[in-house]
Parts: C-alpha cells; structure tokens; sequence
C-alpha cells in the first residue's frame, strides 16, 4: 500500500469485526421491518412498552452481600437508601456451590466474597424489613434454592411471593464449567432450572423465573458474539424443554430475562444489544410460534465487566465504569450494575457501593441521555454492527445445534473448551499487548506510586466464624424426625425421573434442612456420593486434560 | 487455567482438577502421576485453610507448590512464601516470570533439591545470574554461539536462538535441556530484512519480554580485492554489518517503546567484530572492513540506545570455529584446548547480566587464554596545517606528522600462532 491510498482497515472490533475507516449511509439496515420504532417488533430500537409511556429508564442495582445474612440484610438497606432500585445478591464461595458454611472445606471462605445461606431462617433474616412488592431481588445464586428461600421467607416479612419481582440465574448448561458449580450432573440441573421455572410462573407471576446469565459465563474472556450464542442457544434449549412439558410458549417467554456483560469496546455491546432484541424477537415468534408481543420483546440487563477492571491503579475502574454505564443506558437496557472499583479484590465495599449509584444517577438525573429512546439508532456504523453483530451469533447458534444434543456437548466438555479457550486467549491478549490495557501493559506506574484508593480495595472482609457457629449449634436443636422425612422425600423425587423437585426441597428447607443436606440427597438419590468432594473426585478423573 | 493452558502450550503437562479439592486429593493424584509441582488457583480467602497442610503435604512429596490468583495482594503473597509456597504470583503475574520461576522449580525438583531445601522467602530466590533473562543469540547452532547459548542457559537465562541450520539448533535444545535455563530454536535467515521482527516476536511470544541480544551471526568469504566479486561482497556486508543494524533497530525499538510505558528493561547487546575488524587481516579486506563496521556500531549504538536503558558491547572472539579452519580441528575436551568457544561465552554472559551494567560503548578481545581491551582509535598529535600548502610544503611536514604517531599493529596472517596475542579471528 502507497501512502496516498486510503486505508482499507480500521482494526477490528473486540469480537474481530473488520472495521472501516467511516461508515456510509448504505451501510446497514435501512428497512421499516428491521428498524420498526421503539417497542414495536423486532425491538431493535427498544423493548415493549404501554404505548405513549415515556422512557422510563432502569432498575438501577448493585452486587451485594456479605458476612452473615443480618449483615448482608444491613447492606441491601444501605444500597436502597441510597436510591438503588433493586438489589443483586451474591452467595459467597460456599453457598453459590450449595454447600453449607461448616463443611470443613468451607468454614475459611464463609461470608468473605458474598451472603452465607444454607437455610429457611437466613433468607428471612436477608430479607428483613425489605420493600418486596416496591423492588427487585436478583441473585446470583442457585436458582432452585433461591426461589425456594425467597419463596419461604416472604410470608414472615408480611409479603405474598405473588408481588415479588426479580430474577434468578438458571444456568444449567454451563453452571459446572463455571465458578458456579453445583457438583450436580447435567440432567439433574436441567430437572431443578425446569421445576422451579415451572414453580415460579405458577407461585411468583411478577418473578423473572428464566434469568439467562450471560455475564458470568462470558466474563473469562468470551467475546461479545461468544457471549451471546451461548445465552441464545442455553435460552433456545430450555424452552425446548418446557415446551417438551406441555406449556404453551407464550406462559413462560414474557418470564424470560437475558443479564448480559459489558466490556469496553461500547459500540459492540450497544450492538450486541440491538442485535440480541431483534434475534430474541424473531426467534420466539418465527421459530417457537410465540404470538404474545410480551413474548417476543426481550428483557435484557446489564453488569459491566469485572474482567475489564484493573487491580492496577483502582480509580481508573470507576472511569471505566462510568463508560460502560453510559453506554447501556444509551443501548436501552432495563437494569444495570457496575462493577465496582474494588471489584478486582473483593465484593464491593460500602463506599464503591455508593459511588456506583451515584454513577447510575448521574447519567440519569444529569445527562438526559434517557430522554430519548435509542439515541444511536440510524447511526451508519451502530446498524452496519448491529447487522453483522446479528448475522454472527445467529451463525454460531446454528453451528452448535448442528454439532449435536447438548446433553452430549456438555459431557463431552465442549463447553468448557470454549470457555478456558477464551481464558488463554484474553491473558495472552494482555500479556502479549494486544489488548491494550491502562495501567496493566501500558501506562503503568510503580505499586509504590499505585496506592490511590489501594486501601479500601485490598481491605478484607474476615470469614465470619461466628456465623458458622451460629449453624453449628443451630443444627442439633433442630426437630429430627420431620427433618429425616423432608430429606427422605427429596431423595425418593431425585430417584424418580418424572418427580417434581420444588415440592419437596421447599418442605425440607422449611423443615429446617440446610441447602447443602439436600443437595446431598439430591445426589444420593442419582446414586452418587452426597458430599460434593467425592463427587467431584469421581467425576473428573486423574489424568483429564484442561 | 489460563496458566495451565499457558504451561501446555509451553512443554509442560498438565493434569487439571477443577475447583474444589482437598489437599489429601492433590497430594494423591501428584503422587500418582509423578508430578513435579502442584499449582493452586486461588479465587477468595479459603487458601488460608489449606495452605500449611498443602506445604507439608508437598515436601513429603519432594514436589513443588505454587499459587497463583488475582486476589493475592503482596501482603498475601508474602504470607504464603513464608508459610513454605515456592512461587506465588498475583494480578498481572507476567507470563515468562511464571514460566521462568515454574522451570526453575521443576528443574529444582528433578535435580532432587526439593525435599531437602529449607522452605522460606529468602529461598525463594533464582539460581544463575541471569535467571529471569530473556536473550537472543544468533548462529546459535555451531560453535561460539553454541557455547554462548549452553552458557546462558546454565545461569538461568532463556534463549531465543536462530539459525540457518535448524537440525543443528534443535540439537542445541537438547543440549540445554538440563540446564536451568531453556532454548526456544527459531530458524531464520538473519539476512531477511524481516528476521529481526520475527525474533523479537518470538521472544515476546514465548517468554513475554526480551533483556538481551547477541549478534553472533557470521560467515567468511575469502579473496583479495582483485578477486571479490559482487555477490561475496554484498552478503560480507549483509551478515555482518546490515544484520546486526537491523536487529538494533527493530529490538532497540521494543526497548524504546517498554522505557516510555514506564517498564525501562534492564538490556543488553553484544555484537561481534572481530581481530580482524580492528588490526585488518591479509587478503580479507572485505571482511575486515565489515568487523571494523561492527565495532563502531557498538561504539555508536551504545550511545543511542543507551538512554533506553541497554547497554552495546562487542567482541572479538578469538576462538576454534567453522571461519577459523585454518586453526585446526578441535581436539578433546574444551578445558584443554585455549582456542575452545566454550571459554568466551562467560565473557558473553557476564556482558548480559548484572555485573555489567555500566560497561557499554566497548570493544573486548578475548580467546586462546587471555582477554584485553583493544586500543581504539585516539586523535593523534596535532600539527599546524598551513593555509594551501605547496606540495613542498607537504613533502616536508606529512613524513614528520607520520613518524610522530605509533604505527598501525601488523595486519594479521593465517599462520597458526604459538605465542603471538593477535593470533586469529572468529
């Protein structure tokens, strides 16, 4: 190439999209039928709304939870008084795996990385004094167990589960390759996502009872297109199943909700966004048969990616942050969470907490960028990306199905290449300069200059001991007899392939079993170990290759 | 796991256990598959509860421990080296740092040291000087830089070594291979304008960073003025002189640009001229001019790249090698033979590493059992030059200026030496 020839390229996305140097009036789409208004299908500009209301903005929510469940119930009141709308809670390592605090494993990590909960009275504890009908739960959670709590602990706090909104993370296709898991086989996780799917429409209507997760499962590394075939194709196959069961598409597609990532290239994510709507859109109505507009217009929320913040230099995260928000609130997105500045040490601390509202607020109150619906639409390069973004996944979606069942594919491990694929990718990115990092392989400063904001980052939250003594001495004062029998009965459903599992699980949590015993039955009843570090001996073999 | 496919990328095999193991389990599966070190990734604060059972459990075993997650604050990291881990890398661990510190570890392990070492933080340290060194050498395959790439390695570094002759430098890999350093062959032509950027490329790849160069790269083509022709002339200059510009230009630049992102690296060139280069030898005026180029683009390089942080140095190797026939075969074991590269290359390494940080803008001679630093160039002493001197006026004053200065050292013959210092050229 001569000098005075213009360059062909301009890079490419984060996703490897060939960019141009501009964009051009016939690039992208231009037709009523893909760029119909706001609200209307396919919703590329925006989701179902009553007609004439004006944007309404978002559910602005943070990631919590911390120590003991009154602590966390402390937190959660902290966050709504600062003018969150809902709330995001997170187990700590032990309670997202379904094990309970005084499993020997686990007694060091209790509390340190989220909310211990193993029983009824945690929940109820949690959720304390909460205005349940006036905001949304969301948590990043085992979802049966979750619901099962919530369910339980509504009563007590004087609110009926049928006002409840929220959502919960169902995961079963990829939880175990995750840091989510469960030690529990693929078809048993598909069984518990499907009952309490199924529990939830029928017990909490308002509940988001299908969160499909594509932040947690795409923030090692995934790619925006990556990201998005594997939430389109986990979506894609659950639905199978429910429709497999008899329900009719339009009972549970309004119920679907999609909590996606947000990394830094933000014209790919708004995109990815655009283009989700539109393939959510047609895919219910074209392929499931779905003829409820509510059905049709996807519910997407949004965390911004802990992956793109730096232990380095910390208070560059709350710009990143600020950014990334900014974006999805331009992208249309029902609710949203940043990842705090602290996030690459800890859960979010009280102050990280307060500045990450603050950030939501400030672009909502000052920036009037909510004023107007898809403020980018009709941009030459946003709908060029929109496009290809939509042609991309839908390819990758196909090229999976064609691969075979999934129940296969998961054994198979074909996940899980995928996902520690895109791990070693991103590292080697950084660590080669590809992926050009502030403060991490580029502007970088000495860690004895770095020490700005260092100290509530790197504060640590202790393992809290005294919980776990709490659910020590807790435990021998319960009532045998009925506890045995709830157990017993969890483990006869587990047995039985066609056995609903709500049912039972929710009478044991509230015959004081702890999530753990009957994680433990659930397993027995497969014939497996109970505890899950046998399990997990037994099925990952010495010798299995990464 | 981005370490564990990094590690398998990198030689290593790698058995992986997913979350959520006890340290019985570990120490078991190690044990069975007679692993060399167990590597935990640490996502929260739990390692607090394994950590000292996993310390005893790996010494029982002789085997390595080391833990790695970007949750480890220094403070942590600390912690767990006192408590007996062998490495403990937190956020932004750099890639070649962890592959050096594993390999030596491993290495540790298989030399039987593991067990007996006393576990501490002031162990924790590196064996060789220039453990953590990332170099290049080029002509690796044979002779001198041979020698120098084996050398390099045995004190920890990692080399990058390029040649022509890729059977002779995979042999070269399993030479080192016992050594606490490692060779990554990368076979190229040094003469291909892009060979410098596939060096630096692969040193960058493979190990993350780069400390050092050694432009070793040479070949001989013999024949008076009167009968050199086009062709031998320009590849003389092509190997000798254009090569090593090049590799300065293109490695000087990564340096320059790592300096100005705030990571200045410690770096180090050393480029070979030759005796010839600096007294001239008989009937190779080609070659000799080209080795008297080498030496000023030391002289001149130093200065450059010097506020870069790198040090240029050069030498002239006086040594038993393919472009020195003449000298004979070599005969039995190096520690007998003066003339045996085996005897520079700590000249080379030492040039690479700590010791010599200031040392840059110089020329060494060294081989055939001594080492010294030539005299270079110095302004002689100056006498009035007349306005348009008349050519009697020259007949008389260019004789005296001349007898005033010392002569030029005699040009160098291919007469096997006994005794004489200026004795051969490699």
């Amino acid at each position: 190439m001569t000098d005075h020839e213009a360059p062909a390229s301009a890079g490419t996305t984060a996703a490897g999209i060939p960019l141009r140097p501009f964009y051009r009036p016939d690039d992208g789409s231009r037709d009523q039928d893909t760029l119909a208004d706001p609200g209307t299908y396919p919703f590329t500009r925006g989701r179902l709304r009553p007609p004439d209301a004006r944007p309404r903005g978002w559910i602005q929510r943070e990631l919590s939870g911390e120590g003991s469940p009154r602590r966390s119930n402390q937190q959660l009141r902290a966050l709504l008084a600062d003018g969150a709308l809902g709330v995001d809670v997170i187990g700590d390592n032990p309670t997202v795996s379904a094990l309970d605090p005084d499993h020997p494993m686990c007694v060091p990590s209790v509390g340190t990385t989220g909310v211990s909960l193993c029983r009824k009275q945690d929940f109820i504890e949690l959720l304390a004094g909460l205005p349940l009908d006036r905001m949304t739960l969301s948590h990043s959670l085992p979802p049966a167990f979750a619901l099962a709590g919530q369910y339980l602990a509504g009563p007590p706090n004087g609110i009926d589960p049928k006002v409840m909104r929220g959502s919960a993370i169902q995961a079963p296709i990829y939880s175990e390759d995750c840091s989510y898991s469960t030690f529990l086989p693929f078809a048993m996780r598909m069984r518990l996502s499907l009952d309490s799917i199924v529990f939830s429409l029928r017990e909490m209507p308002r509940f988001h009872a299908f969160l499909e997760d594509t932040y947690y499962i795409s923030d090692g590394g995934l790619n925006a297109v990556e990201e998005m075939s594997l939430g389109l194709l986990e979506i894609r196959e659950v639905c199978r199943r429910l429709l497999a069961r008899g329900l009719p598409v339009d009972s549970f597609a309004p119920r679907i909700a999609i909590l996606v990532n947000c990394r830094m290239d933000l014209f790919e994510e708004i995109a990815k966004i655009r283009a989700t709507r539109r393939l959510f859109a047609r895919m219910m109505r074209e392929e499931f048969g779905a003829s409820d507009p509510r059905s049709w217009s996807a519910n997407i929320a949004v965390h911004t990616s802990g992956l793109t913040l730096t232990a380095a230099q910390p208070a560059n995260n709350i710009v990143r942050g600020a950014l990334q928000a900014m974006a999805m609130a331009m992208a249309g997105v029902q609710g949203l969470e940043i990842s705090t500045f602290d996030e690459p040490f800890r859960t979010p601390s009280a102050i990280a907490h307060q500045l990450a509202i603050r950030t939501q607020q400030v672009i909502q109150a000052e920036t009037n960028i909510g004023a107007v619906e898809d403020p980018l639409g009709g941009s030459y390069y946003v709908e060029s990306l929109t496009d290809e973004l939509e042609c991309r996944i839908d390819a990758a979606v196909r090229q999976i199905e064609e691969l075979g069942d999934v129940d296969t594919l998961v054994e198979s491990g074909y996940f899980r290449r995928i996902l520690t694929g895109a791990m070693d990718r991103h590292s080697s990115a950084v660590q080669n300069g590809e992926l050009r990092i502030v403060g991490v392989n580029e502007h970088t400063i000495s860690p004895e200059a770095d020490r700005f904001l260092r100290d509530i980052a790197e504060e640590r939250f202790e393992p809290d001991y005294a919980h776990v003594e709490r659910i020590r001495s807790w435990r021998a004062s319960r009532r045998d007899a009925p506890l045995q029998a709830s157990l017993e009965r969890v483990r006869d459903a587990s047995a039985d392939p066609a056995a609903d599992l709500m049912a039972p699980i929710i009478a044991a949590l509230d015959a004081d079993a702890t999530i753990g015993e009957i994680t433990s039955c659930l397993r027995e009843g497969q014939g497996l170990p109970g505890d899950p570090f046998e399990y997990a001996a037994r099925r990952l073999p010495a010798g299995t290759q990464p | 796991m981005a370490i564990s496919q990094f590690l398998v990328r990198q030689g290593y095999e790698v058995i992986y256990l997913g979350r959520f193991n006890t340290p019985e389990r570990l120490a078991a599966v190690a044990e069975q598959e007679d692993a060399d070190l167990i590597g935990v990734s640490v996502h929260s604060w739990e390692f607090l509860a394994y950590a000292d059972e996993l310390v005893a459990r790996c010494r029982d075993l002789g085997i390595g421990l080391v833990l790695g997650g970007s949750v480890l604050t220094d403070r942590d990291q600390a912690d767990l080296i006192a408590r007996g881990a062998d490495a403990v890398f937190g956020p932004y661990a750099h890639e070649a740092a962890m592959l050096q510190q594993i390999d030596a570890i491993v290495h540790r392990v298989r030399a039987g040291d593991a067990a007996t070492r006393p576990f501490g933080p002031k162990d924790a340290g590196l064996p060789g000087p220039l453990a953590g060194r990332v170099v290049i050498v080029t002509g690796a395959a044979r002779g001198l830089g041979r020698a120098y790439t084996l050398e390099l390695c045995r004190q920890g570094a990692a080399v990058v070594a390029t040649d022509v002759d890729e059977a002779a430098l995979e042999e070269v890999v399993g030479a080192a291979r016992d050594t606490p350093g490692s060779v990554h062959a990368q076979a190229c032509d040094i003469t291909d304008s892009d060979a410098p950027r596939l060096l630096l490329r692969t040193a960058l790849h493979r190990y993350g960073q780069l400390h050092g160069l050694v432009s070793n790269a040479g070949l001989l083509r013999s024949g008076p003025i009167l009968r050199l022709d086009d062709d031998d002339l320009r590849l003389l200059f092509d190997v000798h002189v254009t090569a090593a510009f090049r590799l300065l230009r293109v490695i000087g630049g990564y340096w320059r640009a790592e300096a100005k992102a705030g990571r200045a690296i410690d770096a180090a060139v050393v480029l070979t001229t030759s005796s010839a280069g600096l007294y001239g030898f008989r009937a190779e005026a080609a070659y000799s001019a080209a080795k008297a180029a080498v030496a000023m683009l030391a002289r001149v390089g130093a200065d450059e790249l010097g506020r870069y942080g790198a040090t240029v140095n050069a030498i002239a190797p006086v040594a038993r090698t393919r472009l020195t026939e003449w000298l004979g075969e070599r005969t039995g074991d190096p520690a007998d033979d003066p003339l045996a590269a085996e005897h520079i290359a700590p000249v080379i390494a030492w040039l690479l590493g700590p010791g010599a940080r200031d040392v840059t803008g110089r020329v060494l001679e060294a081989g055939n059992g001594q080492i010294s630093v030539p005299g270079t160039w110095q302004p002689g002493t100056p006498f009035p030059l007349p306005p348009l001197m008349s050519p009697a006026a020259a007949d008389a004053l260019l004789p005296r200026v001349l007898d005033s200065a010392t002569p030029p050292a005699a040009l160098l013959t291919s007469q096997i030496p006994a005794d004489a210092s200026h004795a051969s050229f490699g």
